[in-house]
This record gives C-alpha cells, sequence and structure tokens, in this order.
C-alpha cells in the first residue's frame, strides 16, 4: 500500500519538473546561449551581481549588431551561491537543460573546482575569475581559461608591497583556503629576502570573534599585518584589531577589503589607513570605459572586468570557429588575440573583423588577456589602494 | 534535459537516503541529531580516498563509507550517552562541524579545501552520456534497499521499543528495555546511512570538499523529514523528493518572472523556497504522510 504511494507522488514530482521546462526547451531551437554562474547570494554576492551584467551588456551590445554568425545570443544567469554543493546543481541544469556552449565568471575556487569536471566532460567552455594554482592544473583538456593572475604571481606582489612598506615583521592572518599554503610559502620565500620575518596563522572563517586569534598575532608584534580573508569574517577581525590597539599597518585584497566591508564596519577608524591590493583593470582602457557604460559603475572592480573580457573573448572565438560549441571556444579562444591583428576592445568590432576575414587583437577591460597552454593569464597589472576618511585613495598602479 | 532530470533525481535519491536516516533516528527514537552533514562527509571522504589514493575498487569504497559512518556514529552515542535533546543538538552540530574543520586542515590526508578531485565513477568512461542513468539506478536501488529496511524496523517489535523510547525513555526502561544499546544501534544504522550517502555523492560528482558539508544540508534534511512525515520512512522519502524539486524547479518559476534582475530572481528563488514549506507545514502540520503507529498484537 505505502509503495504505491511513494510510486505517485514521485510521478507527481517528476510531473512538475517535466511541466516547468517546456519553455526553457522552446527557447533553444536557435539562439546561441552562453551562461554566468555568478555568486548572487553568499560570500561572493557582493560580487556576482554585477559581474552577472557585464556580461549582459556585452551581449546585448553583440545582439543590436546583428549578433554572432547570424545567431542571436541569449544569456542565461543563474547563482552559485558561493556553495559548490548549490554551484553543481546550477551548472548541471546550465548545461544539460539550457546546453550553454560556455559558463563564464565562477568566483570562489571550491566552485570552479567542483563545477570544472562537469564542464570538461560536456565539452562546454570555462571562464573563470578564480585565483587558486590548482585549478589550471586539473586535466581540464583546454576547457578552461582563468583572467586572474594565480595565486604564486598575486601573492609575490604582495610580498613585494609589504617590503616597500618598510616592514621587519610582517604576519598573515588567513582562513583555510585553496591558496593557503601558497601564501605561506611565497611569503616566507620573498620576505626573508628584504630583511623581513614572517609569522601566519590559520584561523576557522566562520567565527564571530577573533579576539584570541589577534592576541595571538600581536604577541609577536608586528609592523604589518596582512588580512588575507573573505568579507564577512574580515569585518571581524578589523575590529578585534582594532580594538586590540593594533598600530601597525593593516593590508588585505580588494575582494575582501571593499566599500562594503567599509560600510559593515561603520566606523571609520577602524579601517582607516588600510591598505587594499589587487589585479588592476587596464583603467583607461577602451574596454574600461566600456565596463563602466555598460554596468552603470564608476569604478568597477576587477572581477566585473574579467567577465566582461570573458564574454567578449568567448564571442569572437564563435565568430573565429564559425560554431557555438564548447570545442569551437576552446580551440579559437587564442585567436582573438593575435598578435598583429586589428586592436579592437569589444566583440561588435572584433565579429565584424573576423567575419570580414581579419585577425584581431583583443585589449581588454582587465588587461591584454593573452593565455598560456594551461590556461593562465601571462601579464596582469595590480592595483594598490589606501583608505582614507573612509574612501579608497589611489597609491600606485604597477 | 533527461540527462538533467536524472542529475536531480539522483541528487534527490542522495538526500532521500539521508532524510531515512534522519527518520529513524529523529521520527524513530526522538534524538535530534544535527550532525547528519558531518556524518554525510564522513562517508564521502571515506569512500574517495579508498578509491583515489588507495586505489580499492568502488564498492569496497562504498563499504567502507558504510563502516566509517557507523563508527563514526558509534563515538558520538558513546561520548553522548547522557546528553538527551537540546544537548545531544549541540554536541552533534559541534561534531559535523568538527568533521568540516578536519577536512580543511588536515591538508595532508584530505588535500585541505583543495578537496578530492577525479573521484572514479562506476563504469563511467564505458558509459559516457548514459553515466547519470545507471548511476540514478544504483542510487534508486540503495534507497529502495534502505527504504525497505527501514520500513521492516518501522513495522516490528524493535521499532515499537525505538518508538517507547522516543515517548519516554524512563518508562521503556522500567519496562525492561536495554535502552542505551537500542539507542546506540539505531544511531549507528543511521550514521552509516548518511556516510553511504556521503559516499554515493562523492563519486556520482567526481569531487567534494569541506564547503560541500555545510549545515545547510543538515537544514534541508530536516525540512524534508518535517514536510514528508516525521516518523515515517516514505513520509522521509517523499520529503527529500519535495524539497529537491522545490530547490530546483524554482529555479525555472522565477525565470518567468519578467522584469527582475539576476539578484532579485535567486532571492525570489530562495523566498519561494521558504514559502511553500511554510505552506505544506500550515496545511499539514504532521507533513504530507503522518506517522501510522500500527496497534500493538494483542496477547492471544
Amino acid at each position: 500500500m505505502t509503495t504505491i504511494r511513494i510510486g505517485r507522488r514521485a510521478a507527481l514530482a517528476a510531473g512538475v519538473a517535466a511541466l516547468a521546462s517546456p519553455a526553457v526547451v522552446r527557447a533553444q531551437a536557435d539562439p546561441i546561449k552562453l551562461a554566468t554562474l555568478t555568486p548572487l547570494t553568499g560570500a561572493g554576492g557582493p560580487y556576482g551581481p554585477v559581474m552577472a551584467k557585464a556580461a549582459a551588456s556585452v551581449v546585448e551590445e553583440v545582439n543590436k549588431a546583428g549578433g554572432v554568425l547570424g545567431r542571436r545570443i541569449v544569456l542565461v544567469s543563474e547563482d552559485d551561491q558561493t556553495n559548490p554543493e548549490a554551484a553543481v546543481r546550477a551548472a548541471r541544469k546550465l548545461i544539460d537543460v539550457d546546453k550553454v556552449a560556455a559558463i563564464m565568471g565562477t568566483w570562489a575556487s571550491s566552485v570552479t573546482t567542483a563545477v570544472a569536471p562537469l564542464c570538461w566532460e560536456s565539452k562546454t567552455f570555462l571562464c573563470t575569475v578564480s585565483g587558486a594554482d590548482s585549478i589550471t592544473l586539473l586535466p581540464h583538456q583546454g576547457f578552461l581559461i582563468r583572467t586572474q593572475p594565480n595565486s604564486k604571481l598575486q601573492v609575490t606582489r604582495v610580498g613585494e608591497f609589504i617590503l616597500s612598506l618598510g616592514a621587519k615583521k610582517a604576519f598573515t592572518m588567513i582562513p583555510q583556503t585553496p591558496f593557503t599554503q601558497s601564501t605561506f610559502d611565497v611569503l616566507n620565500q620573498v620576505l626573508p629576502k628584504g630583511g623581513c620575518t614572517h609569522q601566519s596563522l590559520i584561523y576557522d572563517d566562520k567565527k564571530t570573534t577573533y579576539r584570541t586569534e589577534v592576541d595571538q598575532a600581536l604577541r609577536t608584534s608586528p609592523d604589518v599585518l596582512l588580512a588575507n580573508g573573505y568579507t564577512p569574517d574580515t569585518v571581524v577581525l578589523l575590529k578585534d584589531l582594532y580594538r586590540a590597539g593594533f598600530k601597525g599597518k593593516i593590508l588585505g585584497f580588494a575582494y575582501s577589503i571593499n566599500q562594503k566591508l567599509v560600510d559593515q564596519v561603520g566606523q571609520p577608524e577602524v579601517v582607516e589607513g588600510v591598505y587594499t591590493f589587487a589585479p588592476s583593470p587596464a583603467e583607461g582602457s577602451g574596454a574600461f570605459e566600456k565596463v563602466k557604460a555598460g554596468t552603470g559603475s564608476a569604478n568597477p572592480d576587477p572581477y566585473t572586468c574579467q567577465v566582461y573580457d570573458h564574454t567578449n573573448l568567448v564571442l569572437m572565438a564563435i565568430a573565429n570557429g564559425k560554431a557555438a560549441t564548447g570545442e569551437a571556444i576552446k580551440d579559437n579562444i587564442r585567436k582573438a588575440t593575435v598578435s598583429g591583428g586589428k586592436v579592437v576592445d569589444n566583440a561588435v568590432d572584433g565579429i565584424k573583423e573576423i567575419m570580414a576575414g581579419g585577425k584581431v587583437d583583443y585589449a581588454g577591460a582587465s588587461g591584454p588577456c593573452d593565455f598560456d597552454e594551461k590556461g593562465d593569464i601571462l601579464d596582469c597589472k595590480f592595483r594598490y589602494e589606501q583608505i582614507k576618511a573612509g574612501k579608497f585613495t589611489l597609491v600606485k598602479i604597477a | 534535459m533527461l540527462s538533467y532530470l536524472l542529475f536531480i533525481a539522483t541528487i534527490g535519491g542522495i538526500y532521500g537516503l539521508l532524510a531515512l536516516s534522519l527518520n529513524l533516528i529523529w521520527g524513530g527514537v526522538g534524538m535530534v541529531n544535527l550532525g547528519l552533514a558531518g556524518f554525510f562527509a564522513v562517508g564521502a571522504y571515506a569512500s574517495a580516498l579508498l578509491t583515489t589514493v588507495g586505489h580499492a575498487p568502488i564498492a569496497a569504497g562504498w563499504l567502507m563509507a558504510l563502516v566509517a559512518g557507523g563508527f563514526a556514529g558509534l563515538v558520538v552515542t558513546l561520548s553522548t550517552t547522557r546528553l538527551r535533546e537540546d544537548y545531544l543538538a549541540i554536541v552533534t552540530l559541534g561534531f559535523a562541524e568538527a568533521v568540516r574543520l578536519v577536512a580543511s586542515n588536515e591538508i595532508w590526508l584530505t588535500r585541505g579545501t583543495d578537496g578530492i578531485s577525479g573521484i572514479p565513477g562506476p563504469w563511467k568512461r564505458a558509459l559516457g552520456p548514459d553515466f547519470n542513468g545507471v548511476y540514478f539506478l544504483i542510487v534508486l536501488l540503495a534507497v529502495l534497499v534502505v527504504f525497505f529496511v527501514m520500513r521492516r524496523i518501522d513495522r516490528s517489535p524493535y521499532g515499537r521499543v525505538l518508538r517507547a523510547i522516543r515517548e519516554d525513555a524512563q518508562v521503556a526502561q522500567v519496562a525492561g528495555k536495554p535502552v542505551l544499546r537500542f539507542k546506540t544501534e539505531a544511531f549507528v544504522l543511521s550514521a552509516a546511512i548518511a556516510g553511504l550517502a556521503g559516499a554515493l555523492y562523492g563519486h556520482f560528482t567526481s569531487y567534494i570538499a569541506p564547503d560541500m558539508f555545510l549545515p545547510l544540508i543538515t537544514v534541508y534534511i530536516f525540512l524534508a523529514v518535517a514536510s514528508g512525515g516525521t516518523g515515517r520512512p516514505a513520509g522521509a522519502l517523499v520529503g527529500a523528493y519535495m524539497v529537491m524539486t522545490l530547490l530546483e524547479s524554482s529555479r525555472f518559476f522565477v525565470e518567468w518572472i519578467p522584469g527582475v534582475t539576476a539578484v532579485q530572481r535567486a532571492s525570489l528563488k530562495e523566498l519561494l523556497i521558504a514559502v511553500a514549506l511554510i505552506v505544506v507545514l500550515r496545511l499539514k502540520p504532521s507533513g504530507v504522510l503522518p506517522e501510522r503507529v500500527p496497534p500493538a498484537p494483542r496477547p492471544s
């Protein structure tokens, strides 16, 4: 008796899911489908929405100019919830139901690592902004590129900046993440060369107070402290450092120490003088101006610029490959940045040139967008800022 | 589309196993186990490590997951014999967090937050695109086996003792039932099932990381069991599929709503899930399939 009931309920559940599908199935008849999988909720919540908007602005422009290969482009935006379990379900939907050719903008390293196997197994192209070194070492068969410099390159620059601040005793506070170990390795190598000692501790990023951890750090009386967490835990950490009367310099990554953090802390004196560091977008470039216009943000962050580049690169790869498949994108993604080609800063101009039989050299909003064979970006500039009276002021771009 | 539905049905089946596990311990004995995600993780890691590092066959990994989950359950029950209700809930929640922290920090064993990738799936290469279908059948088989075992327990004298303990442990003790033994056995069995679910999950998605075992998954399963019907295996299973259907179908519903941004859509999705569950529990306070206690056999 009971088993029959299950049968009916399960059938009902399947029915509901099937009912939900026809609109989606119908829509995929002709247009080219691309997707963003960015964090709209969770720890990445401050970034994902603008990233999705940047991709949408590119798609809109290209559609206005007639699309690619005579086909319109449809962009599907899903939420990865900054959670690999949810991201896998969302990616499965994008790959199996929407049948997208490329997924762009995965943010957290754990999300990218979880989604990547689904992508290369189904020959879907994946563009990511995650920094963990391990990502490009996955057996992705070319179906993955990242526009974010890997953590080794980033941390080397951080180390050099710490030295330029005149540090003698540096201390790193960091949660356990895929880049924690490489951060320690690189800093332990770079800092002693400049006559600076380095100590560190790993904290749990879900805690509500870091008083003990701060005490432990301050016992070594550091003059520069690297706060290397995400926004929610860094808010707590900075407050506890202020309460403990820390007088040295604080440095952090701009992905966690951002306007949102300043607003959440709510006390300007807590964040006064804090340095931030980030891979720099190519400010002043044509592409960067387009990101500003497309997203309506006066100061778009690096991730937004990178997703703008993902979308342009993927669309030009489709034009070059004359097919809207993950495989065509994989084979042609590097043909959008051929040196000696016509320099363009958007896909509309690029597609026009490619269709006329020419070559293009895309100059992106995040930088030159040249990749090595593993999918890592070759060159990138970094941007250093300092918070003064609650405002981020530029120190240098180098 | 079909392969997506199979994927969701498979994940739903894994949630179903977790729901059956929770139903045994929470619906059956009345012990609140907030550490479900921890046992889920223990099983996933045990099987993933045995098959990737140890190169053992996948079936051995699954067996190992059962054993490891059960062993973790044994440790937890024996160390919490004096705790009841809220206190047990707190300790089990702590257990799950401890498992997650060990998984993210003992890098030599678990590869830390990088997670373990490349976990083999059964006949994955040979099956190609049919993998989702075959794996669904494997999970379905596991769910059916566990379901029938649970129903058997539910209707047996053993299940009656469990229910007696849930209603009043002291009375059961006075009636001569070894309460601690019953509790331990039920908890170990429940934890072993959660471990098996973890292993099935890992070999399906080929990747596990500590972030996948956040308390959120325990919350989903509690919702599933509460809305499906506490104390009835069929209710737990229906609840699990109901929660999974809500989680996934809400994606498509919000796509129909015009004039909202991607963020609003994501928030609406969460809202929709919450509202649907509230409505279910408002209309059916004891779940879609409420518990049925069969009358005890009369002495003849």
